[in-house]
């Protein structure tokens, strides 16, 4: 469809986080944007550093790699909700007729001290790798892969396994926890494993791991606000981290 | 490391504690509560009520246990809490909040510092003063104390913390120790409630009656 020139243009007031780098100070630059509702808020971002490289301004530098939702890069606080107003949604996938001509709109990094912020927007979320080299991964033989339905798997478990495998590691659970607790991220990792037979043997090392290294890198404890569970662009529930805190208990007492 | 110590300094484990200990505080704030509502039957009702706990052998065991208890649920409350208010150091400049947390369930850290300090009162009022006179009357220092002004307030905020303090805590303890299957998350919350909604009619019902009727 070709697009009449003009329909669904927008002005923009943003207020951008813009640090040179990690452990500088930081602080809000205004901007104004042309923009169009039909723009993700990503392509809204392109925008402006277009406008910025072309004033001969540094562009803002942000995290983004797939742009369809699952790489879990673009890790952005608008207006204090992470991924922005939208639910069930990741900024990529967050589309400019969401907001009005004449919008201010804050754009934040993700806040919290495992999550230190390289620059401007980006954040290294490097310490999510280190839970997962913990223990999310299971064992398998060497050889022919075996057939798909060798091992059968109770289609709830199968259910559970897959709504806690779509986590895509984004980290808006810890950006939106007032104590910047990654625990809805670890116990979507662990309870992936655990509800299914090929993670049985590593299931209490698993647990024991993962929770040790989400400790060491100084993610805060959860106090049940569940506000994780609202930001998750994924929906993860927090059951997972009941079943989280369950396994945790289980595989204490099995230890030797 | 000792897998029992390890587990106590994980972040889980600390939770855990605070849950057992959380929950076996609200068992014993019904009990106590129930004795208090013999305060209606009148002044000799409460005073039976109290000599028969008095006269027990094991209750000094069972003050220890409970002092064990409030104890070890505030220690490990200051390490979770200074731990979560040093994890994001750098905060967020606009307001952050997806619209699930409450006023109680962000208050905890102010709930229950005022409730210890309450606890305190609460001791000298009814357990520590008692033994610095040769004789009294238990149900007369109870009367007293509510009768006045400042020791009404007092008491009547105190209930009214415990009440938010309670509301966020009960489905919180159980997430924490791993109950929070969806077919018995309603039923939890709602539990909990209830149990809040009857701690804070129980014991808030008394200060009322006596202030404004005794």
């Amino acid at each position: 469809m070709i697009q009449k020139t003009g329909h669904g243009d927008m002005k923009l007031t943003l207020e951008v986080w813009r640090q040179a780098a990690p452990g500088a100070p930081g602080k809000f630059e205004t901007y104004e944007v042309d923009a169009n509702e039909h723009m993700s808020f990503l392509e809204m971002l392109d925008v402006l550093n277009q406008q910025l490289v072309e004033r001969g301004e540094e562009p803002v530098v942000f995290e983004h790699d797939c742009r369809e939702g699952i790489c879990g890069s673009c890790n952005l606080t608008i207006d204090g909700k992470p991924h922005g107003p939208r639910e069930r949604t990741t900024v990529c996938q967050l589309h400019m007729r969401e907001y009005r001509s004449g919008d201010r709109i804050r754009i934040e990094p993700w806040r919290a001290n495992a999550f230190p912020i390289v620059k401007d927007l980006m954040v290294d979320r490097s310490a999510f790798d280190r839970i997962q080299q913990a223990g999310g991964y299971v064992s398998v033989n060497t050889g022919a892969a075996p057939d798909a339905h060798a091992i059968p798997v109770a289609k709830q478990n199968a259910d559970m396994a897959f709504d806690a495998a779509q986590c895509i590691g984004c980290g808006a659970c810890v950006a939106a926890c007032p104590n910047a607790s990654a625990m809805l991220f670890t116990s979507a990792k662990v309870s992936q494993f655990t509800l299914l037979p090929q993670g049985q043997p590593e299931r209490e090392r698993r647990v024991l791991a993962m929770v040790e290294t989400m400790d060491e890198e100084g993610f805060g404890n959860c106090s049940n606000h569940y506000e994780c569970e609202a930001a998750c662009p994924k929906a993860i529930s927090v059951t997972n981290i009941a079943r989280m805190n369950r396994e945790y208990a289980r595989a204490s007492l099995k230890r030797r | 490391m000792n897998p029992f110590v390890r587990f106590l300094t994980s972040s889980i484990g600390r939770k855990y504690v605070m849950a057992v200990t959380g929950l076996s505080l609200t068992l014993f704030l019904l009990v106590h509560m129930a004795g208090n509502l013999t305060i209606y039957a009148g002044n000799q009702a409460f005073n039976d009520y109290a000599d028969l706990l008095e006269s027990n052998p094991l209750l000094p065991l069972a003050e220890a246990g409970l002092a064990g208890l409030f104890l070890v649920h505030v220690a490990f409350a200051v390490g979770l809490i200074a731990r979560n208010k040093t994890s994001r150091e750098e905060g967020y400049k606009a307001e952050l909040g997806m619209g699930r947390k409450t006023v109680a369930s962000t208050t905890m850290w102010v709930t229950g510092p005022l409730l210890l300090v309450f606890l305190l009162i609460h001791i000298w009022d009814f357990r520590i003063a008692k033994e610095l006179v040769e004789e009294y009357d238990l149900a007369e220092m109870v009367v007293e104390r509510l009768k006045s002004p400042i020791g009404f307030g007092i008491y009547v905020t105190a209930i009214a913390l415990v009440g938010l303090h309670m509301w966020h805590a009960f489905q919180s303890a159980f997430q924490t120790l791993g109950v929070a299957h969806p077919r018995y998350r309603a039923l939890i919350t709602h539990t909990g409630r209830l149990i809040t909604a009857l701690l804070v009619a129980g014991f808030g019902g008394i200060p009322f009656y006596l202030f404004f009727l005794g």
